[in-house]
Order: structure tokens, then sequence, then C-alpha cells
């Protein structure tokens, strides 16, 4: 089984934490991101240390510094995806382009993961009052 | 003069849709851009609606090709969180069933690259010797693709001596006109003058971008997921990463030349050993409790991430996949540049691309 090690950290670690792997030629595998019940984020930053998964996790904020000057476009598509998928904004990352979403599918940031499903279809649709 | 041109979404050199828009001046690639999304389902949002065994049926489907390498990752995922010990010879199947996908994937590029190359008599070849490795999946699992293999603690099917016979008799046929295949490839002059030099990614930018599997290591990254962080039963068996250090198209065709060589090694010795005893620890749905992991899997386009979080409750709460397409796309700007329009289309396949996997 490859070992998971999950290390909670504060917004403010996440851009030391990723100085410090980079430093030392630590691959990013992934950053991943889900909302809680209450709308808030979750985001992890996957490092790979050696056979293990350091997962870096930041709970409940919706706003995080970007990555993307130190882990380039390893960084930047994941983080682009993010904004575009859920609520959840990395400060520094250019969103100027759309990477994923059509700009005419959703407004301002997407919520694909938050929306009803219901209401998504409507949307898709145009039958959203 | 300079131009805009637009390749895609739908363009006949692309198997799937994507757009990549080309900065040129005259013939020459000056800069270039990606944008994906055109095959986006939802499944991850479809995931947080379903259960653990509806989940499994459905991220097979999230590719036609590696579709055994999504069942594969999401069993491990669940199986970690719950804590499961997989039979060691469900564990075998698996590898087994693994490895037959990463040939025919392997199969697959090369054919489409041999085509887009312009050596049709080859493509034509290769994708005879594939049809072998798909009939043998349809023998072992009843389909060609969405083989339906895994389940959660095992395997779904067990592997019969006739199989096992059959399987071994079918590599080694693959075995003998690979080695014909191996030697055209690399002495052919079409195949040389089209990939040689074409759509470089220097190490330094392969490590800067992220890239990974096969296409990193034509780019001289050793990295392979099932030896830098083995799992399942991979470290049972003896294989090696395959390296090359052109970080050119050509480096890429080596590559998974080279690789097909070590999947039959590793099925080889699968098939040799492969332990008695039941193949999964039962097929009713599981409960798991609440957790997260995330797992790697080395899938045949390269490294194939796995997040799930569960709350003990019947459904997922976060499926998130990212695929090595994902990892592989944003070099292709950096390949294109400096190379010739004519170029392009070969230049974007040969990262070996699955939009369908990136956008799910």
């Amino acid at each position: 089984m490859q070992e998971y090690r999950k290390i909670s950290i504060t917004k403010d670690e996440v851009v030391p934490v990723a100085e410090k792997m980079r430093a030392q030629g630590i691959p990013l595998a992934m950053i991943h991101a889900f909302l809680d019940e209450n709308g808030k984020g979750n985001v992890s930053y996957e490092y790979e240390v050696g056979p293990a998964i350091e997962s870096y996790t930041v709970e409940g904020e919706n706003v995080l510094p970007t990555i993307t000057h130190i882990y380039d476009l390893g960084a930047e598509w994941p983080e682009r995806e993010i904004m575009e998928l859920m609520d959840i904004r990395f400060e520094g990352c250019d969103t100027s382009k759309r990477l994923f979403m059509p700009d005419s599918m959703l407004d301002g940031q997407g919520q694909i993961l938050v929306t009803p499903m219901d209401k998504l279809i409507k949307k898709v649709k145009g039958e959203e009052e | 003069m300079s131009y805009i041109v637009p390749i895609g979404p739908y363009h006949p050199a692309l198997e799937e849709p994507v757009h990549a828009r080309l900065y040129t001046e005259g013939e020459e690639i000056k800069d270039a851009e990606v944008f994906i999304g055109y095959n986006h389902r939802g499944i991850e949002k479809l995931a947080q609606q379903k259960n653990f065994i509806q989940t499994l049926v459905m991220v097979e489907r999230v590719c036609g090709i590696c579709s055994h390498s999504h069942a594969f990752a999401y069993a491990m995922a669940l199986e970690s969180i719950a804590k499961m010990n997989v039979p060691k010879r469900g564990q075998y199947i698996r590898v087994i069933t693994a490895e037959l996908e990463r040939l025919h994937s392997h199969y697959l590029w090369l054919g489409i690259a041999l085509h887009i190359i312009g050596h049709d008599s080859l493509f034509m070849h290769t994708w005879d010797d594939r049809e072998a490795i798909m009939d043998i999946l349809e023998e072992i699992s009843g389909n060609r693709v969405n083989y339906g293999m895994v389940t959660i603690g095992g395997a779904r099917r067990d592997i019969s001596d006739e199989t096992r016979k059959n399987v071994l008799e079918m590599l080694d046929k693959i075995e003998e006109s690979m080695n014909r295949l191996t030697d055209i490839l690399l002495s052919d002059k079409t195949v040389a003058l089209r990939t040689q030099g074409v759509g470089v990614l220097t190490t330094e930018d392969a490590k800067r971008i992220g890239a990974v599997g096969p296409h990193a290591r034509a780019s001289n990254m050793a990295v392979d997921v099932r030896i830098d962080a083995p799992y399942s039963s991979y470290d049972d068996f003896e294989f090696k990463k395959v390296v090359y250090p052109t970080c050119d198209v050509f480096s890429r065709v080596v590559i998974r030349v080279l690789e097909n060589y070590e999947s039959i090694k590793i099925i080889r010795q699968a098939l040799d050993m492969l332990p008695k005893g039941p193949i999964n620890l039962g097929t009713r749905i599981p409960t798991i409790p609440a957790g997260e992991y995330m797992v790697r899997h080395e899938a045949p386009r390269g490294q194939l991430c796995y997040k799930v979080v569960t709350d003990g409750g019947e459904n997922n709460k976060r499926v998130s996949i990212h695929v090595p397409t994902f990892k592989n796309a944003p070099t292709v700007p950096t390949m294109l540049r400096g190379n010739s329009i004519a170029d392009a289309g070969l230049i974007i396949a040969s990262i070996d691309p699955c939009f369908s996997c990136m956008d799910r």
C-alpha cells in the first residue's frame, strides 16, 4: 500500500512549504480541492516524497496564494481547474483565459461541484430565470 | 507574415477534441496555447451521488483505453481507506490486466503515430498485432475494453488454466513480431526523418512542468510509479524503468516499443507465480469508513491520481481524478515552439493524449 500522510497547514504556510519542496526537488503530484457542507474550501497540495504522498492541507479557506511562480504549469493547470470548478480562488494565478469550462456556461467562478444537478441542467438549457 | 493557426477542437489529426492555437511566423511556430474541456462529462460530480460499486462501474468509463487503470486506482483508494487486504491472486489478476492494457494502449499509440508519420503499412501491421492482445483481453474479461475485472477487495473474474496458456502463447507471438517492429522503427528512414529532433522537451522543461509516464521517461526522467511507489503486487516482479535521452518524438516512439517488452516480462512472471486462493473479499457493497486517501497508479500514459474522500456513508463525498494527460498537456506549447506547422499534429499526438480521460 502506498503511504499517504495528511499534514494540516495554514494558508500562510502554502508558499513556504512549496518553496521548501521545490528546493529539495520534490514533485508536486497534484492539487486537490473540495468544498465542505458550509461551502468552505479544503485544498490539498500533494507532494511525492519518495514512495509516500505528503498531503499539505488547508481547511476552511476559499482564497489561497498561488504557487505557480514555484511549480510553474504543474501548479497553474490544477489551480485554474479548481477555480473553474468550485468557489476557491488562488491569488496571483492568471485567470484571464478559461482552461476548462466554456465562457458561456457559468457566471464568474465555476460552481459545478456545488450547484444542484437540476439547476445545472436548467443553466445549460438556458431555462434559468 | 504572422498567423494564428487554430488546430481543433475537431481535426483529422486529433483522435479526441482539444483546441490548440498556434502563433506562427511563416511556417514556424513561435508560441502556442492549449484549451481543454470539450469532453467534460461531470463524472466527479456524478460520483458524489453514487455508491461505491456504481462509482467503480462509472469511473471505468472515464476512458475507453485505460479503463482498467481507473477502476484499479479507485478501488485501491477505497481499500486503503478501509484497510482491506486484497487477496494475492486478485492482485496478480489486476496486474496482468493492467499490463495487457498497457500493451494494447502502446500499440494503439504506435499505430496512430505511424499513421500520422505517413507509414501506413507499418501502422496496419501494428494494429494487426494489437488485435491479438484485444482478443486475449476479451477472453479474460468478456470485453475488448471496459473489462469489469476489478471489484472493491480484489478481482471480479478468475483466470483459468486454459486462458493462462492462451495468454502465454499470445505473448510469444507478439514478442516475435515486436522484434521485427522494433528493428523497423529504429532503423527506418521515414520514421527517423519525421521524428528525430522534432518536438523536443528537455529534461529540465519536463521536470519544471511536471511531465509523467512514458512522456517523462522519453525526456530522460527516471520516473515510474510501479517502481518508485510500488502498489498492489508490483514489487513481486522484476522489470526496469525504460528511459531514453533524446527528448524528441523519436524518443517517445522508442520508449513505448521498449516498454512493451517490460510489460510482457511482468505478465509472464505473474502468470508463472499466480498464487492459489480467493480472488476477492466478496462482491457485496462494502462498508467504507470516513477517511481520505490519494493513490497513484502507473496507467499506460503515466501517473494516474485518485483522491477519494468518504464520510462513512454509502456514497463518495469527493472523488478527484487526475490523469497523465492533465500533467503532460501543458508541455505541448513548449514542444511546439520552433517547429513547423506540418509537425504540430504529430507533436500533440506524441504525448499520447487522452482528452476523454483529462476532461472526465
